[in-house]
């Protein structure tokens, strides 16, 4: 009988909390704040030419249309093949970035997280100094250097910059996630009959997978959105970055922005499908070391 | 099996040794427990043995071997971790198999022993799970197991049953006990806590401070510790030790107290005494020794309950006396309050006698 009478009294105690309906109307907001630039950019796109610049604006296109996509990924139309090159570049960029990210950061991260060599401190410091100042600082300075190495409108310009300003986060990064392997998982497989480097291969590597595939989002993206280097570095048109390329859809006289919106679009694909499918490592790796497990 | 042998091994970090000079040999099919308080050294020396530190100086032999500048791999050693270190990402059956598959076994040959010394452990029915999956017990099964399946020739044991509740350890305690009489194993075994290695240890070696203090069987050990460290160490509840004033009574010695009694040392203890380098005298007596009395008795001494300790089967009674606490253990069915005057009487043949300065053990000349 106690039971019964129990259960609704408790139910009537829940109060509505008015910090908890603030919050879902700041988040609301947020979404909104984010998603309609994005709806827009995605409407825009599918609209004509003509129909993109009427006011009061169309809200929805009255005659939709995926002909800017088609010149975009037209391999045979000169818009297609200028666009397709870019994208290409692009990735090509981010991921020889990310690789050689990640085939440094990780022995690097593990080097500071496990062994104790003279300077470690300092080294581990000094890795964040770049990050210390706004990165246009360097543009300059980078140039004359890549200049002077002979390096500029090649690839190999980025890749190295991006590399410099995406290691200190990666290394970071993953020290955090070694930190947290009890290094007693390596003993035991030295104890095995590992040798040191397969104990780290065979157990810890296996063990730090979401941490190395944080890290790679992060240097992937950097790698993808950056734009003020890319556009000092490359001047000749065929190795141009997407960022930059896309900004030749603007001319003197008539943006294509129905054409732009497609282009921006499909940029933004290859972030969108990564973060999708790696999400759940991407929370464990920001997560990781909160609490005890 | 085999014979561990450690010759003078040290480590050093920076000005600071972890471990000095420590020698001791295991011998083939023995039982050693390191004991001692925690930074004793007693882990760095396990860790040194198995080569997952680098000595300092000193030499390790396993068998006949010099392994010094062997890899952990190559010692044909085998360790239990204190937190289990089961990898979290392999199943226990590939736990197991894990070590196996380092030295290149066949496949054949790895299922046969996994199989075998999951059926010892009682683990076959986990061998698909995955370590979180189990409970603290079946944990430290799993790991024992995969020391076990390499059929090593020194099982180094880091505190292994120290993440278990109570009653757990106590029941594994005794598994330990039985496997390694079973596998007549050669065992080092470190822990903090005595009754451990009391309980399972043919010998033990205390610890502190970096330095081996005493290496004896435990019987021997809990009866004649060497210092006054090992002494208030070794035994639950530690001996008492009361510092007090020897003076000379016509060729005899009697321990006097600040509080003004004293207590005049039987023939044989007076000799000992003799061999002070001072007249500071620590009195030890261990709380099984000590006879409470209610009344004044002949030489009994006086002091003041101050808790009481009910714990069912003996109650233990800490008297304040001659400036110290000693605990004396008594029959439950005996009534003491806080705060009673009480009188108690050494065991001349029993009690423990300490350099006040050197803290050594006073011996026979």
């Amino acid at each position: 009988m106690s039971m019964v009478s129990t259960a609704p009294s408790r139910r009537r105690r829940v109060k509505i909390d008015p910090w908890r309906w603030v919050g879902r109307i700041f988040l609301l907001f947020l979404l909104t704040f984010t998603v309609l630039p994005m709806l827009w950019m995605v409407l825009t796109s599918i609209k004509s030419q003509f129909a993109a610049m009427q006011y009061p604006p169309q809200w929805w296109p009255a005659e939709p249309t995926l002909q800017n996509y088609a010149k975009l990924l037209d391999p045979n139309g000169s818009t297609g093949q200028e666009f397709l090159r870019y994208f290409w570049n692009s990735f090509y960029v981010s991921m020889v970035t990310t690789i050689l990210g990640v085939i440094v950061a990780v022995p690097a991260a593990y080097a500071f997280s496990r062994f104790t060599f003279p300077g470690r401190t300092f080294l581990f410091f000094s890795v964040l100094l770049r990050n210390m100042f706004p990165s246009v600082v360097f543009l300059m300075p980078l140039f004359l250097l890549m200049r002077w190495m002979g390096l500029v409108n090649t690839h190999g310009s980025l890749i190295l910059t991006y590399l410099t300003f995406g290691l200190p986060l990666s290394i970071w990064l993953l020290k955090g996630f070694f930190d947290n392997i009890p290094i007693q998982l390596e003993q035991a497989a030295r104890i095995d009959g590992a040798t040191r480097f397969q104990a780290f291969f065979f157990i810890v590597m296996p063990l730090s997978t979401p941490g190395i595939i944080a890290t790679s989002i992060f240097s992937f993206i950097g790698a993808w959105n950056e734009y003020v280097y890319a556009y000092t570095f490359l001047s000749k048109q065929d190795s141009m970055t997407l960022p930059v390329g896309i900004q030749r859809f603007f001319t003197e006289f008539a943006t294509d922005w129905p054409g732009l919106m497609a282009a921006t679009f499909l940029m933004s694909v290859p972030v969108v499908v990564l973060f999708l499918v790696l999400q759940k490592y991407f929370v464990r790796a920001l997560t990781e070391g909160a609490v005890k497990h | 099996m085999a014979q561990v042998v450690l010759k003078e091994i040290v480590k050093q970090y920076g000005s600071l040794y972890a471990v000095n000079n420590v020698s001791l040999t295991v011998e083939d099919g023995e039982f050693v427990a390191l004991v001692g308080p925690s930074g004793c050294g007693k882990t760095t020396t396990l860790n040194l043995v198995a080569g997952l530190l680098p000595m300092t100086g000193g030499d390790v032999l396993i068998g006949d071997r010099n392994v010094t500048d062997l890899d952990p791999k190559d010692r044909d050693i085998a360790m239990v971790f204190q937190n289990y270190a089961l990898y979290p990402n392999k199943t226990v059956y590939k736990n197991l198999a894990f070590p196996l598959q380092m030295r290149k076994l066949s496949k054949a040959e790895i299922d046969t022993k996994v199989m075998d010394a999951a059926k010892v452990l009682d683990i076959v029915h986990l061998l698909q799970r995955k370590p979180r999956e189990l409970s603290g017990g079946q944990q430290q099964r799993v790991a024992l197991g995969r020391a076990l399946v390499r059929d090593p020739q020194v099982f180094l044991m880091d505190e292994p049953l120290s993440n278990l509740d109570a009653k757990l350890r106590v029941q594994m305690r005794t598994e330990l006990k039985r496997f390694h009489q079973d596998l007549k194993a050669t065992v080092i075994y470190v822990t903090h806590d005595q009754l451990e290695a009391v309980t399972m240890a043919d010998k033990m070696a205390v610890m502190s401070g970096g330095f081996l203090q005493q290496y004896d069987s435990p019987k021997n050990v809990f009866e004649h510790p060497v210092n006054m460290f090992v002494a208030s160490f070794v035994g639950s509840p530690a001996m008492s030790l009361i510092p007090l004033e020897a003076i000379n009574t016509g060729g005899k010695i009697a321990l006097s107290s600040s509080e003004g009694w004293q207590l005049p040392l039987s023939e044989a203890n007076s000799k000992k005494a003799q061999t002070a380098s001072t007249s500071k005298i620590v009195l030890g007596a261990r709380h099984s020794t000590l006879q409470l009395h209610k009344s004044k008795e002949s030489n009994s001494v006086p002091g003041r309950v101050y808790t009481v300790e009910p714990t069912g089967d003996v109650t233990f009674v800490q008297v304040f006396l001659g400036g110290a606490t000693v605990i004396v253990s008594l029959d439950p069915s005996v009534d003491v309050k806080s705060d009673q005057e009480v009188w108690i009487e050494f065991d001349q043949e029993r009690l423990h006698l300490f350099d006040g300065e050197t803290e050594m053990a006073l011996t026979d000349p």
